[in-house]
């Protein structure tokens, strides 16, 4: 029996409009979904118990608004959902959150475990890689196809192709879009969901040795320029060439 | 055009169950996804796509209300939300699943036998067999008391001899149930593809919702065996059950579509510049724009209440006949004005408006014309019937 546990983590809604409250994101008006490429891990996982056996647990970081994320892997297929929080846990740095990730992946148990390669929030894409760090445990990160019959097989980019990786358990595995489409939830998979319980956990996290200072909004992009007709032909290939640099 | 997001100007949503809420995500997820980039061919093919059948059974959303023998057992509320969402994508997919679950479905659960039941409901709640509606013939529609399709007792089968019209769903059907008068009194019967005598043509030719099969059923001698009566009622009441649950579908699904008109009527005007300024700036644009979602907020309001009185059990016909008006009414308007504020482009296939507009016309007349609400209405208020002279 595998014991597949995938990370799953609660980011604004990728089609949300940011609020910028002068110093910081203002998130409260927006709508949280889950991060898309951990969708992929869903899928990554729950094919691996499709065609090996096992259980998947949905595992997360979070206050209580995160159990609907949780909620929506359990309706997509998973068999646990796990949430941990504890105090201080709003501003977790990458390091202190590993460390409270591996901690829970050891108590659960985990074999093997899938995350998104980077989350749609903060995008650093440094946890899967760095819990496998704290847990001594095989990592390969990006893949974009796994198979599962003679032990865990994954496809990831290197070096302009594909490296084949046959990966020794316990591993984590981080997943890119590749061409797996996730699975959709059902009116059966969102029925189980509004009966399972959310498996609360409580964790402390070593001090944080980061601070973080301060956030800005990215540039505004400046205003675009538009050529009509044959005759601009001409200036607007010069310009491509001398200032877009892309001829 | 920028992603739909919903809209609740009153926030409904904090009424919603955490399960409605992913019931209704997961359709509008699914009709941004695979109905609305596919509509427009469909809508030119004149053809409803049977990946949409195997979808909509894969979801489990078919016979949403129903319980037991395969089906979901969702709420009311949660059946309008599905209604609505499909509808937003087309009035077409709303259509199926209308005749699917309320019209062919539910007959066969409420009035069925227990052999009917376990042999039909879960094959149509899976989408795997697609059921139909007989009830329209083509001179009795708004008063199909009169039809005259029949129904003999052979003594060891039935033989059915008629002709219906109008028929949803009925060229793809692999289950028609089927209103016959039997000794002049109105019965339903289980009529199954292929049952000698039975052909079902399509009729072509519609400006409204194309991408909805409709088709004529015709009973030529159809003998089919004793086993396929309805036996849990008779008369008119059969029919008008099923009408009463998809005409509350109706109420939700055209707010859908209304939802998807308003939508795009916002994003067009904001983007569209006449005069120098973006003509969503203009006062009678926003004149316009505030009736709709003032409608469609009233509207919402009024399914969202309704859903809750089926819910518990504490509905009456006239309130739905009230609903089902209203806010197909206001839907059509909507489309119509909101086809008119996007000017030439409104005609385009490229905006929704004006293929939800056409879809709608069917949607006024189908489940009761608006008139034949009103006379229900007008009939509750006086106590007069106004349906016909004779008394
Ligand atoms: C696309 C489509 C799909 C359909 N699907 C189905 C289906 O699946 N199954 C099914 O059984 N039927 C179906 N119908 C048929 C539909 O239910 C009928 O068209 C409807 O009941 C109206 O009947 P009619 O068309 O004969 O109009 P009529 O009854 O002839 O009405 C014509 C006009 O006269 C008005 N009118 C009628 N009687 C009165 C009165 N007493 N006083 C004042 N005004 C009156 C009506 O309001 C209407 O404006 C469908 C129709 C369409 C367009």
């Amino acid at each position: 029996m595998t014991n597949i546990v995938v990370l799953v983590k609660q980011v604004p809604d990728t089609n949300a409009k940011i609020v910028f409250n002068g110093e910081s994101v203002d998130l409260s008006a927006v709508k949280m979904v889950t991060s898309p490429y951990d969708e992929f891990a869903i899928e990554t996982a729950l094919q691996h118990k499709e065609s090996s056996g096992g259980t998947v647990t949905a595992l997360t970081v979070g206050g209580s608004g995160a159990d609907k994320i949780l909620k929506d892997a359990k309706a997509m297929g998973v068999d646990n959902i796990v949430r941990v929080w504890g105090d201080g846990f709003e501003t977790l740095d990458s390091n202190s959150f590993q460390s409270v990730l591996s901690g829970v992946l050891s108590e659960l148990g985990a074999d093997v475990v899938y995350c998104g390669k980077s989350s749609a929030d903060l995008g650093s894409g440094s946890t899967g890689p760095g819990v496998a760090e704290k847990l001594g445990w095989a990592s390969v990160s990006n893949i974009v196809s796994a198979s599962f019959g003679d032990g865990l097989t994954v496809t990831a980019p290197a070096d302009g192709g594909n490296a084949v990786v046959n990966v020794s358990l316990p591993a984590i595995i981080s997943c890119d879009k590749g061409d797996l489409k996730p699975r959709k939830p059902n009116v059966r998979g969102i029925m189980m969901a509004k009966k399972a319980q959310v498996d609360v956990r409580e964790a402390s996290a070593p001090a944080s040795t980061v601070t973080l200072v301060s956030q800005t909004p990215p540039p505004a992009k400046p205003a675009g320029k538009t050529y009509e007709g044959g005759q601009s032909a001409a200036e607007v290939a010069k310009l491509l060439r001398d200032e877009a640099n892309v001829l | 055009m920028e992603k739909f997001e919903g809209l609740d100007f009153y926030d409904i949503e904090s009424l919603l169950t955490e399960e409605e809420i992913m019931i209704r995500d997961m359709v509008r997820d699914y009709v941004d996804e695979e109905v609305i980039p596919h509509i427009e061919k469909a809508c030119e093919d004149g053809v409803f796509l049977d990946k949409w059948r195997q979808d909509l059974g894969e979801m489990g959303v078919l016979g949403a209300p129903l319980k037991g023998y395969g089906c979901p057992g969702l709420s009311y509320v949660a059946y309008g939300l599905i209604c609505q969402e499909l509808e937003r994508g087309d009035s077409g997919l709303r259509s199926f699943a209308s005749v699917q679950g309320s019209l062919a479905m539910y007959p066969i659960w409420d009035f069925g036998s227990e052999e009917q039941k376990n042999h039909y409901l879960p094959k149509m709640a899976s989408g795997e067999w697609v059921g139909c509606f007989g009830l329209t013939e083509p001179d009795y529609g708004s008063n199909p008391g009169g039809m005259v399709t029949k129904a003999e007792d052979m003594g060891d089968h039935y033989l059915l001899n008629g002709a219906k019209m109008w028929i949803t769903n009925g060229t793809i059907a692999d289950v028609a149930v089927v209103w016959a008068k039997l000794d002049g009194v109105i019965k339903g019967f289980i009529v199954e593809k292929g049952d000698e005598g039975f052909t079902a043509p399509e009729m072509k030719g519609k400006h409204s919702l194309k991408a909805s099969v409709t088709s004529e059923l015709v009973f030529q001698d159809c003998k089919i065996p004793k086993d396929r009566i309805l036996p849990g009622v008779k008369g008119l009441r059969g029919p008008f059950s099923c009408l009463n649950n998809a005409r509350y579908g109706i109420s939700w699904g055209a707010l859908g579509a209304a939802m998807a008109c308003f939508h795009s009527a916002k994003t067009y005007t904001l983007s569209r510049i006449q005069f120098d300024h973006p003509i969503a700036s203009y006062q009678l644009i926003q004149n316009k724009l505030a009736w709709m979602l003032r409608e469609i907020t009233k509207g919402q309001l009024l399914a969202y209440h309704l859903g809750k009185k089926k819910d518990d059990g504490t509905w009456f016909n006239e309130q739905i006949s009230l609903a089902k008006m209203n806010n197909v009414d206001i839907a059509l308007e909507i489309a119509r004005m909101s086809r008119d504020m996007h000017g030439a482009n409104g005609v385009l296939d490229e905006y929704p408006v004006m293929r939800h507009m056409a879809n709608l016309e069917s949607v006024k007349t189908y489940e009761g014309t608006h008139d034949i609400h009103n006379l229900i209405l007008g009939r509750y208020i006086t106590g007069i019937q106004a349906f016909t002279r004779e008394a």
